[in-house]
């Protein structure tokens, strides 16, 4: 008890905290101004250029911009709904952020249900949205409002079960101690993962998380609750200055956590491929290369795909993605009770993940006349178009 | 709006709940609505029950103002008319006041004039491209790569003419001036640029598997209705009905031109995205004939008088403009300036149909459907 | 018309003179007069024959006339006003004008949105630009002007330049009456 709730103890994590909140706060910025200048460069454009050098100090002019702003607030909002939406859709990535592994001794402290705290803690998150959409008094809020929470509900349940999945699978031992057989702390599993990383074991829960992630962060192309060409931002219109730049930080931060996560889960953390041994800065090295990949993956989605729409979403997630991950769930099971070999959970579940995206493939070729057939079918004039 | 079902209060509704139907107003200001027009949606749910357009945002009186000008000084309202191919526009107006005057155009004028037409029909229809991507959603990406090939054909019209967006360059009897020397490889190599940016857009959008999802099915249209509704252009050859003023009543010279009609078969989104790509393709087959046909000559009629007077005179002008058949009826009674113009818009015509295909779909889909059809806000509202 | 033009040449006649044999056939009984303009041949029918001729047109199998193309109202300010409507067969491939004038003081022509779905915005549009009344339209509002706005602009003694009239802004009296 005294260890846990010393007064040192306090000062880490106080000062730890402080430290993650402003690396988060720079990173958010700077994966604004990436987000810019990879989509723009994608796009045949340059992006940010003039303030500072390559335009680096754009994020700080934005900083400034913003804060100057006026603090509207629509007659018939709700007051405290309205104002305390941003926050209440803020703290839970900050709580997540608390508990995510960056090196070895590098996070803020480490939960033994790590990966269960961070899907709860996510959860929260749709209900500061509802509130901005309530709470805005405004048609086009309360659409937008109502599409996020119905597709972030419907996307919590995949992205948790082949989480969960993953964590079923995860085994081995930690510096010769006792086997450990399924967990769910993100130390332990990151620790693990020594040899080879886990999306050579769950390739299809790679996959199903990563699509389920795209959802709950709202990227494209599952932008629909901020489609900007039909509600005009949905949830967060009637914000301006501070309060806007709250729900963005909110989405950027979470697309970090969610990068780091997934590069912690699926693809080694820092541990792999060089062990624990070397010193922190090349596993923080390795953290961020690895997160950063997730991100670029992100942005360049982002700018080629358009977007689905509410029903399709919804019927891709509850038809295809929730069935999915309930069999990857019940063959790891049933390859963990037999006690059958790793190398079966890689054979299934890269079946899993080879007949997921044939089965989308296929889709796309059995439409009435091939569509792929007419890419470059505008040549031939006078075609009937089916 | 009471939550809990009443049973002496709801007998109609299926699952006892009394809702109320929800009232979206998209637009004048809006992204989505490519100029300022008005829809007032009454929605229940996603589903949109009924959609009332309100238009006359633009109106700017050009009918009006026609009648108080020349048949010179007019001219610079029309090509504000469909603002994105004002070529077109200027092309149907000065057609009509030669055929009501009697006035002919040297050939080299008229080989000219068809050119710019058709690089304004292929501007206008990158315009469509860019903007109907941001309405399904790939929003930069789509304007940029459109913008990039606009950017070029209007540096070509600048070159010309002197003015990008709205250049007085037509007149009745011919064009204002010659092409410039290097014209021939300036359009050469736009040409081939054009085809470089219809590729690009075809493997972005045609084989993507979300548009189709999208577009696929979305308001499809049978030929009889789509005839007694009044559409034209793009919007009628989806539903399969080859009509193109081009060919069905030639005007100016395109009786000499190879070219064919692209066609759709169910007359829904995807088929009006089809045919305006593949038109677009086919223009630039029209103007590479025209390159290797033109002729040299005098540019503009050198009989004209200095004062424009014509006494009697009635005409029905019909043209391909690139959103359907854009004609002109002009009226003349004495005078140096028209008794009465009147543009019959094909934006206007089209947008009459916009009621009958969105009741049904949900809101995503009314900014799809709204956006296939291409309308542009200057014709509408003359 | 005039044979020779401004400039000298001789005017091409445009319009089917087979054209006008079949509508002399099809119309018999129907009191019409046949003229042409530039590009069209034009019946001028009154808006009590109006209806009848509308029928014929698109019911006779060798007329077909499916597609109404424009309708436009004109003010002939001595003769009254008149509505002049396109229409377009995509069978047979002709075009006919039909000229409907109205007696100075009663404005009124039968609506044909029953017929052609067209009609409804080109009515509406004609209706509120120069004041003739459709007879029968569905939803005869305002469509271009604002919805209580009822004064016609295209009249030839609405004055273009004196906008501030609406806005309420000139007071003295501007010298015209709606």
């Amino acid at each position: 008890m005294h260890e846990i709730f010393g007064i040192w103890n306090w000062l880490d994590a106080v000062i730890r905290i402080l430290i993650i909140v402003l690396v988060m706060t720079v990173v958010v910025m700077y994966l604004t101004y990436g987000e810019r200048k990879v989509v723009a460069r994608l796009q045949q454009r340059l992006g940010p250029t003039r303030t500072g050098p390559a335009g680096l100090l754009q994020p700080l002019a934005d900083a400034v911009k913003l804060v100057g702003k006026e603090d509207l607030r629509p007659a018939n909002a709700d007051r405290w709904v309205f104002e305390l939406a941003p926050y209440a859709t803020f703290i839970p990535v900050l709580m997540v952020l608390v508990t995510l592994p960056f090196a070895e001794h590098w996070g803020v402290r480490s939960l033994p249900l790590g990966m269960f705290f961070v899907f709860a803690a996510l959860g929260l998150n749709i209900v500061g949205i509802m509130m901005a959409g309530l709470g805005s008094g405004n048609k086009y809020a309360l659409l937008g409002g109502v599409r996020a929470a119905a597709q972030m509900i419907s996307y919590e349940i995949p992205l948790v079960l082949s989480l969960l999945a993953v964590a079923m699978v995860v085994h081995g031992s930690i510096d010769g101690g006792p086997e450990i057989n399924g967990s769910l702390d993100l130390q332990v599993i990151t620790r693990l993962q020594s040899d080879y990383p886990l999306i050579i074991l769950q390739p299809l829960a790679f996959i199903i998380f990563f699509t389920a992630m795209l959802s709950e962060l709202h990227r494209a192309p599952f932008d629909i609750p901020v489609a900007e060409s039909e509600i005009v931002g949905g949830y967060f219109v009637e914000y301006s200055g501070i309060r806007w730049s709250m729900f963005q930080l909110t989405e950027y931060a979470s697309m970090w956590a969610f990068s780091v996560f997934g590069s912690i889960v699926f693809l080694g953390g820092w541990e792999w491929p060089f062990g624990h041994d070397v010193g922190w800065a090349y596993q923080l090295l390795l953290t961020t290369i690895k997160s950063l990949l997730f991100i670029m993956l992100i942005f360049w989605l982002r700018t080629t795909v358009p977007r689905l729409r509410i029903d399709q979403l919804m019927s891709f997630c509850w038809k295809v993605l929730l069935p999915m991950s309930i069999l990857q769930l019940l063959m790891n099971g049933f390859i963990r009770v037999y006690d059958l070999p790793n190398v079966f959970l890689s054979l299934t579940s890269g079946a899993g993940a080879v007949g997921l995206v044939a089965f989308i493939v296929f889709r796309a070729f059995t439409r009435p006349k091939k569509t792929a057939s007419l890419v470059g079918a505008y040549r031939q004039a006078g075609v009937n178009v089916r | 709006m009471t939550v809990w079902p009443d049973e002496s209060v709801v007998p109609g509704h299926a699952g006892g709940f009394d809702t109320v139907d929800m009232t979206i107003n998209i637009g004048p200001q809006h992204p989505a609505t490519h100029g300022v027009f008005r829809m007032a949606l009454t929605v229940d749910g996603e589903v949109v029950m009924d959609c009332e357009p309100y238009i006359g945002y633009l109106h700017r009186g050009l009918e009006k103002l026609s009648e108080a000008n020349d048949y010179r000084q007019a001219m610079g309202f029309w090509d504000r008319t469909d603002y994105l191919a004002g070529m077109c526009c200027e092309g149907a107006y000065c057609m009509a006041v030669e055929k009501l005057a009697g006035i002919d155009v040297p050939e080299r004028a008229e080989y000219i004039r068809v050119m710019m037409m058709e690089l304004s029909r292929i501007n206008s229809h990158f315009m469509f491209l860019g903007a109907f991507g941001a309405d399904v959603g790939s929003f930069g990406t789509s304007f940029i790569y459109a913008w990039r090939e606009r950017e070029r054909i209007y540096d070509f019209f600048e070159e010309v003419s002197g003015d990008r967006m709205f250049p007085t360059y037509f007149r009745p009897g011919g064009v204002a001036f010659d092409l410039p020397e290097n014209y021939e490889s300036r359009i050469r190599w736009l040409i081939s640029s054009i085809r470089q940016g219809i590729d690009d857009f075809d493997g972005l959008l045609t084989g993507n598997e979300i548009f189709v999802e999208r577009c696929r099915n979305l308001a499809p249209m049978t030929v009889e209705r789509a005839v007694n509704l009044g559409l034209s252009g793009p919007v009628l050859r989806a539903t399969g009905l080859d009509w193109d003023v081009r060919k069905a009543e030639p005007y100016s010279i395109y009786d000499r031109f190879k070219f064919a009609i692209p066609v759709g078969v169910q007359g829904d989104v995807f088929d009006r995205y089809h045919v305006r790509i593949s038109e677009m393709f086919q223009s630039t087959l029209i103007v590479e004939q025209c390159l290797d046909q033109i002729t040299e000559g005098l540019v503009l009629n050198p009989n004209l008088p200095k004062n424009l007077r014509i006494e009697k005179g009635e005409c029905y002008v019909r043209t391909e403009g690139t959103k359907g058949e854009y004609s002109v009826y002009a009226l003349a009674k004495g005078g140096n300036k028209p008794y009465r113009m009147k543009l019959r818009s094909p934006s206007f015509c089209n947008l009459s149909a916009l009621r009958e295909m969105v009741i049904g779909s949900y809101v995503a889909d009314a900014i799809i459907i709204l956006g296939s059809l291409d309308i542009v806000l200057g014709e509408v509202d003359k | 018309m005039s044979e020779k033009t401004a400039t000298g040449h001789s005017f091409k006649q445009v319009p089917n003179s087979a054209l006008t044999e079949k509508l002399k056939r099809a119309l018999t009984g129907i009191e019409v007069e046949y003229r042409e303009t530039s590009t069209d041949v034009d019946l001028l029918v009154s808006p009590a024959n109006f209806g009848r001729v509308v029928r014929e047109l698109n019911e006779r199998k060798e007329l077909s006339f499916d597609y109404l193309r424009n309708i436009a109202g004109v003010d002939y300010v001595k003769e009254g006003l008149a509505a002049v409507y396109h229409f377009y067969s995509f069978k047979q491939g002709h075009a006919v004008q039909v000229t409907v004038p109205t007696p100075l003081g009663a404005p009124h022509v039968p609506s044909i949105t029953s017929t052609f779905a067209a009609a409804d915005w080109h009515e509406r549009e004609a209706a509120e630009m120069v004041g003739l009344v459709f007879d029968g339209h569905p939803n005869p509002k305002n469509l271009l002007l604002e919805e209580d706005l009822r004064i016609h602009p295209l009249l030839k003694a609405h004055p273009l330049q004196k906008v501030e009239i609406l806005q309420g802004i000139e007071e003295n009296d501007p010298g015209f009456k709606f």
